[in-house]
């Protein structure tokens, strides 16, 4: 044999005569990207990304089919190459047609992996949809049960019927977990020997704890009240999060290895500086907005007028006090209508709510307005307080004056403004106000650094969106102390993203570069997506939460919301229409239009399904409107048993009309969508994207028949979701049958023996491993001193390990003391 | 194997006797194929019409149960035209007078009389086969294996490749394909009743001590019970108590009534499994196993390849690894057997198997080494036998045909053979636990051919009852050119058509192999 020499990026290379450049590239380990090279084929319509330059020619050439020669000059990225390529996949792109990430993923401010968890649940698999959950969000009970769902107002689903109960989902997995005790084993990393300070056990604080813990740092939160949890604790009632659940969820939380300091007042008990001397690394703000925006007007300080947030704090603390028969609620947001329920549950026979605008205009989620209404809550609006005044018998006088409209402002908007003469007089016995919540009514005090902490005009911390460090080296801000009171899910994400800030400052390293935002799309809008898309879909309405009704409800603080039974769960998530592309992690188109810099947006992308989805084959879904025809499931199949043509070509040179068949010699065996370079093809149990989630590779032996195969089994969590191999390895070399790289269900399928079992009353009943290990020794030592060792046989197993089977025959031979061992070798 | 499955693509011709390949083996049916299609020949023994007798330069459909006559009948046509490698037979071998004087009554005639094959066939087959010069490879399976004439058939296979010269070359050999991922293991690790691990007989003292010393215990050196043959010895009252380790005998025996029977009698059984399987629902106590994919360990796969298998999750639950739990009972019984890890346990086979002495888990960390491999530095042994055999000359054991134990006759006129189906394994206790497996291979069907449906008046699908002396099963009919008239093939995976009900106990008088492949049935609609 040969060799030549040649210079690929200026490196010297000695390679085998008569390989191609792409070749020889590869085994020196120099990348060339190509998007249709397989098997030493190309597709016949090449895709022309692998263009290199060498010395000497005018133009680039396919390094896919130019044999490199000896004294070559070979550059394989050059500006002139880098826009080639990207020309090149712009023109792939404009026909690709599908969803990268689903719309209900990009929605949630946590970015949850939501096709994910629900994908789980439609399989069983509701430890594994939790585990992804905690990926982002270490709070889904409290979340599960108050979020306002943004991820649902985006849902597809809503173009058909309805859109999927997501929420009620992911509440779902999480009681499941508690109700069943799972343990979701979530590892933690190695000890870093860093020390982080939280200020706040609120939603944010011990989120940000919680991911720290997870990165191996010792963190220890200070929490000023006597119990964890902020708002969730103390603001939101237990009717909506019952406390043994809240309870259960920081607990999950503080497992991670997380020390906490109860009853400790920031600026009190200790300052930022006690905290620097005690040598932590870093210090998050996490103080969430406990403190009520004051009402101001005359009458506001009487003893019977109260404020939302410390009324709701006195009633989750149980002090019982006498509100009285009737009640009015100033304000339309959501602690509004949490106050006017607990109020309703605390002994008051009728709970006005005041407010200066209609009720579509409430700032409070309009579910919750429902929930208030339903529960006989009463609406008093376009009406606002004027002054408060107490009669002889302590009830109150509240005076009103009628609101309308204003006309547009210079922003379009129609402010309210007062009926003149319009007064008339509401009597109570109590008044709440809820004019919302701050994180403070003064600046902060206690030492030398609370005071260089700088505020936002709105009294807010002001911590920077880049670093979420505050104006105080080494002190860190996150949630609703930052970004004023918001929902629970946005404190997790803030918290979240600080903690990965946290991390990077205190270790000194970069932060790992945010996601691309790349995503190719069925349509942005619910207007820019075509109904066809949806042909062959069936209205099926969404599963009603189970609930007691409300006249029931309102005798007690026991939750409202029951939570979906397991059938319904499954029922909701079959309902889930998998926008999102299941080859996320394994496409190689996305991350070359990323690495080009092609902006599909101006560039365009597909914008209508020109096929149906075909899943008539058992074990593939075929989606042609992503295939770019690379002709890679062709050429990569061992069996010839499929085949993908163009019957036309469109303008740019793209192959039009495709059509994919699978030939009646096709033996399922799925080698063809591993080696799909987009989703167009994929594996029908394979319903979990991997988005952002780690997915460990362990290399084994298939466990069917004896030739051998080498698989790598694909774990994500605690679950295996795809066995693929290794192209390069003896002795299959990358074939498997459709056994090995289907039917791996059976390991974790629920009807596996889980503990040992003894027979009572001629029934297996489970047992402890102590008792059923001392029962088979004792019944073989009574044989054996009976009867001989001869009386005892055993039969081995030809499916466990070598070292299995040597046991099992040293055992036989070694401790009862017979050669009667055999196995099914025979059978 | 002799030999490495990537030798296929050196074979010159491809003999395959009892084996469906595509459905038993797919990953080595797909090289076989890829050898036929870049020129291999391929001679096909086979009563059934499978793909790969349909593709077959020559297909041999021969009537089930008669191998050994075959086999000698195409010795006897390879000496009669001195087609014999005899330079191979001379350096190599010994005791081919034996073989000549065997096989000489097996002339074509009276050869095609018994196999049903047409002579001609028997001449080309023979001088493809043993063409001078050329690689010519056997595979088998359990179709030749299955017989009560098992171990008669593969000495025959090992006389046609000896008296050929077709052993220690690449691209010749003889390969049995094996059934289950670590067959080859579990005999390599002395899972048998009749020796120690590494294939030595309970008679060798030298070993013995060796094996005493490190275990500290006396070993019983009594020939032990093969396990097709322990129901017989139950019933007796011979045998009280048993150890099923991954076993479903209530499914997988021969004759599966007898072994219930059996069972039923037992003072006391535990099983030991993943699954609570048909046997385990009969057991005293039951212990809850890891699967491959929860534990470390090696499996041995039929290319002799000692290969890695490798924790990927938790096992649910309490289940434990079945070493773990070996060695848990161990302790109880009052045995020590500690061991920290499968790799522990390793280290011990390969300080006394000779033929892993130089395989550890660092050396298969990446790709698995193929036994024998005497030492550290020793690559493995992609190919056995070159240069000299084990025992030193190759022994030529020549065998006379017996037929079937249990020919059909006017009460069971038809004849039962099992196999396997490509997407399903085994009993299905693994693979019917995915949808897109049974989609392809939702159930059972008896395959029965055009003639015989007309003379029964059976349709595609109709309800048949099969009866033979041990039992009866329903099931549904498939009529296909697959079936040879008078022959009745029906998959062993479903337990709805539980076909070992019907299968035959008769056991090979040498390995105890039962007869699988061939039983006596009648066939009825229902």
């Amino acid at each position: 044999m040969s060799t030549i020499t040649l210079k690929i990026n200026g490196l010297e290379i000695v390679a085998e005569e008569s390989l191609t450049i792409l070749e020889v590239a590869r085994r020196a380990d120099i990348f060339i990207p190509t998007l249709c090279r397989i098997n030493g084929k190309n597709s016949e319509e090449p895709c022309e990304i692998c263009l290199v330059e060498i010395e000497g020619m005018a133009d680039p050439v396919r390094s896919c089919v130019a044999l490199a020669r000896d004294g070559m000059v070979v550059v394989t990225d050059s500006a002139n190459l880098k826009n080639l390529r990207q020309e090149k996949l712009a023109r792939i792109s404009s026909h690709h047609f599908g969803d990268c990430k689903a719309p209900c993923n990009l929605t949630c401010p946590g970015q949850i992996n939501v096709q994910g968890y629900i994908a789980h649940v439609s399989k069983g698999q509701y430890e594994e949809a939790l585990r992804l959950v905690y990926e982002r969000n270490p709070f889904p009970f409290s979340v599960g049960r108050v979020c306002p769902r943004f991820c649902e107002t985006r849902c597809r689903r809503i173009l058909v019927d309805e859109p999927v109960s997501i929420n009620h989902l992911k509440r779902f997995v999480a009681d499941w977990t508690m109700t069943n005790h799972i343990d979701l084993k979530i590892p933690r990393a190695k000890i870093t020997g860093k020390r982080v300070a939280v200020i706040g056990g609120g939603p944010a604080g011990l989120t940000s704890a919680y991911y720290l813990a997870r990165k191996g740092h010792d963190v220890t939160v200070m929490e000023s009240m006597p119990k964890l949890g902020g708002m969730l604790q103390y603001g939101i009632p237990e009717y909506k999060i019952p406390r043994n659940v809240l309870d259960f969820e920081t607990n999950m939380i503080l497992r991670m290895g997380i020390s906490v300091r109860l009853s400790q007042k920031w600026g009190t008990d200790f300052t930022l500086q006690d905290l620097k001397d005690q040598g932590y690394n870093a210090i998050l703000l996490a103080i969430g907005t406990s403190a009520d925006k004051k009402l101001e007007i005359p009458g506001a300080t009487l003893p019977s007028v109260l404020h939302a947030a410390q009324f709701l704090k006195d009633v989750a603390c149980r002090i019982k006090k006498d509100y009285g028969r009737r009640a009015a609620v100033i304000g339309g947001n959501n602690i509004a209508m949490e106050t006017s329920r607990t109020l309703l549950r605390s002994g008051v026979d009728e709970v006005t709510i005041i407010y200066p605008r209609a009720q579509e205009e409430m700032p409070a989620n309009q579910r919750v307005i429902k929930e208030a209404e339903k529960e006989g809550v009463q609406f008093l609006l376009m009406a606002s307080p004027v002054s408060i005044t107490e009669n002889e018998d302590k009830s109150l006088n509240v005076e009103l004056i009628r609101m309308r409209l204003g006309e547009p402002n210079a922003r379009g908007t129609r402010l309210p403004e007062a009926i003149p003469g319009s007064s008339n007089i509401l009597e109570v016995d109590t008044v709440v106000s809820s004019l919302g919540l701050i994180v403070s009514e003064e600046s902060f005090s206690g030492g030398e650094l609370e005071e260089k902490l700088l505020l936002s005009p709105k009294n807010t911390i002001k911590a920077s969106p880049r670093d979420s460090l505050t104006s105080v080296s080494g002190v860190f801000a996150a949630g609703d102390a930052v970004n004023g009171p918001r929902t629970v899910i946005q404190a997790v994400v803030s918290a979240r993203r600080a903690a990965e800030n946290i991390h990077a400052f205190v270790m000194d390293e970069d932060k790992s570069p945010a996601e691309s935002r790349f995503n190719f799309t069925r349509g942005k809008s619910f207007d820019d997506v075509r109904l066809s898309n949806f042909d062959g879909i069936n209205i099926k309405l969404r599963e009603k939460m189970p609930g007691r009704p409300p006249e029931i409800a309102i005798q007690d603080f026991d939750e409202v919301n029951l939570g979906y039974t397991e059938k319904q769960a499954i029922r909701e998530a079959e309902r889930c229409l998998s926008c999102g592309c299941t080859a996320f992690d394994r496409c190689n188109l996305k991350p070359l239009d990323i690495d080009y810099g092609v902006n599909i947006l101006k560039t365009g992308m597909g914008t209508k399904p020109m096929y149906q989805k075909d899943d008539s084959h058992p074990n593939i879904v075929v989606d042609l409107n992503k295939c770019i025809f690379c002709q890679r499931c062709m050429n990569s199949c061992e069996y010839d048993a499929i085949e993908i043509s163009s019957g036309a070509m469109g303008e740019n040179g793209i192959p039009l009309d495709l059509k994919l068949t699978f030939k009646d010699n096709c033996v399922s065996c799925g080698k063809c969508v591993d080696n799909c370079s987009t989703g167009a093809l994929n594996k029908k149990d394979f319903l979990v994207p991997v988005v952002s989630e780690s997915v460990r590779k362990v290399r084994s032996t298939c466990p069917y028949c004896g030739a051998g195969c080498q698989i790598i089994l694909n774990v994500k969590g605690g679950t295996i979701i795809e066995v693929t191999a290794d192209p390069e390895q003896a002795p299959n070399y990358g074939a498997l049958c459709i056994k090995g790289r289907f039917g791996f269900n059976f390991i974790q399928h629920k009807d596996r023996l889980t503990k040992p079992l003894i027979r009572r009353n001629n029934q297996l009943v489970e047992t402890t491993w102590d008792e059923a290990l001392e029962v088979v020794a004792k019944n073989f030592f009574d044989l054996k001193a009976m009867y001989g060792p001869i009386s005892i046989a055993g039969f081995s197993c030809a499916r466990a390990t070598n070292e299995e089977n040597f046991l099992m025959q040293k055992f036989m031979r070694a401790a009862i003391g017979t050669n009667n061992i055999d196995h099914c070798a025979r059978l | 194997m002799t030999n490495s499955i990537s030798d296929i693509g050196q074979a010159d011709v491809i003999f395959m006797i009892g084996s469906n390949a595509d459905t038993g083996h797919p990953t080595i049916g797909l090289r076989l194929h890829q050898a036929v299609a870049r020129g291999a020949k391929l001679i096909v023994v086979d009563p059934r019409g499978t793909d790969f007798a349909n593709q077959a330069d020559l297909w041999l459909r021969i009537k089930p149960g008669t191998d050994v006559a075959l086999l000698n009948g195409l010795c006897h046509i390879i000496l009669e035209e001195s087609l014999w490698d005899k330079e191979f037979v001379k350096e190599r071998t010994e005791n081919v007078e034996e073989l000549e004087s065997v096989t000489r009554k097996y002339t074509p005639s009276y050869v095609s009389e018994i196999t049903g094959i047409p002579e001609n066939q028997l001449f080309e087959a023979a001088r493809l086969y043993a063409g001078a010069g050329k690689k010519s490879a056997i595979y088998y399976g359990m179709g030749l294996a299955h017989h009560a004439s098992g171990t008669d058939n593969v000495k025959s296979i090992a006389n046609l490749a000896m008296l050929c010269g077709k052993l220690g070359v690449a691209g010749g050999g003889v390969n049995p394909l094996r059934g289950q991922n670590n067959v080859q293991g579990a005999c390599d690790m002395g899972a048998l009743f009749n020796t120690l691990p590494g294939y030595v007989g309970l008679t060798n003292d030298e070993f013995f001590a060796k094996y005493e010393k490190l275990w500290k215990v006396r070993l019983p050196r009594r020939l032990g019970k093969p396990a097709t043959e322990v129901w017989d010895d139950i019933l007796d009252g011979n045998i009280r108590g048993l150890y099923v380790f991954g076993e479903d005998p209530v499914l997988a025996d021969p004759n599966a009534g007898h072994a219930i029977k059996a069972i039923e009698k037992l003072d006391f059984m535990v099983v030991q499994d993943i699954f609570l399987t048909d046997t385990a629902k009969m057991a005293d106590v039951v212990l809850p196993a890891a699967c491959y994919a929860e534990k470390d360990g090696t499996f041995t796969c039929t290319e002799r390849r000692v290969q890695r298998v490798r924790k990927a999750v938790d096992p649910p639950g309490e289940a434990r690894p079945d070493w773990k739990i070996i060695c848990d009972l161990s302790q109880k019984m009052g045995y020590n057997m500690k061991y920290d890890s499968p790799r522990e346990i390793f280290e011990e086979i390969s300080s006394l198997l000779p033929q892993y002495s130089g395989i550890s888990y660092e050396r298969i960390e990446k790709e698995g080494i193929q036994w024998p491999c005497p030492d550290e530095e020793h690559p493995g042994t992609p190919v056995l036998h070159i240069g000299s055999f084990t025992r030193g000359r190759g022994l030529f054991i020549p065998e006379d045909y017996t037929g079937p134990s249990e020919p059909p006759d006017e009460e069971y006129p038809m004849i039962l053979t099992t196999g396997r189906e490509m997407a399903q394994y085994n009993f299905g206790s693994m693979t019917r636990k995915t949808p897109g497996i049974e989609e392809i291979s939702p159930e059972a069907f008896a395959e029965i051919c055009q003639e015989d449906a007309d003379k029964l008046g059976i349709e595609e699908k109709s309800w048949l009852q099969i009866t033979s002396r041990r039992g009866k099963i329903k099931i549904r009919t498939t009529i296909t050119e697959r079936s040879q008239e008078g022959t009745v093939f029906i998959p062993y995976h479903f337990a709805e058509a539980p076909v070992n009900l019907l299968t035959i106990n008769s056991l090979d008088r040498l390995s105890r192999s039962p007869e699988y492949k061939v039983c006596a049935i009648k066939v009825e609609l229902v």
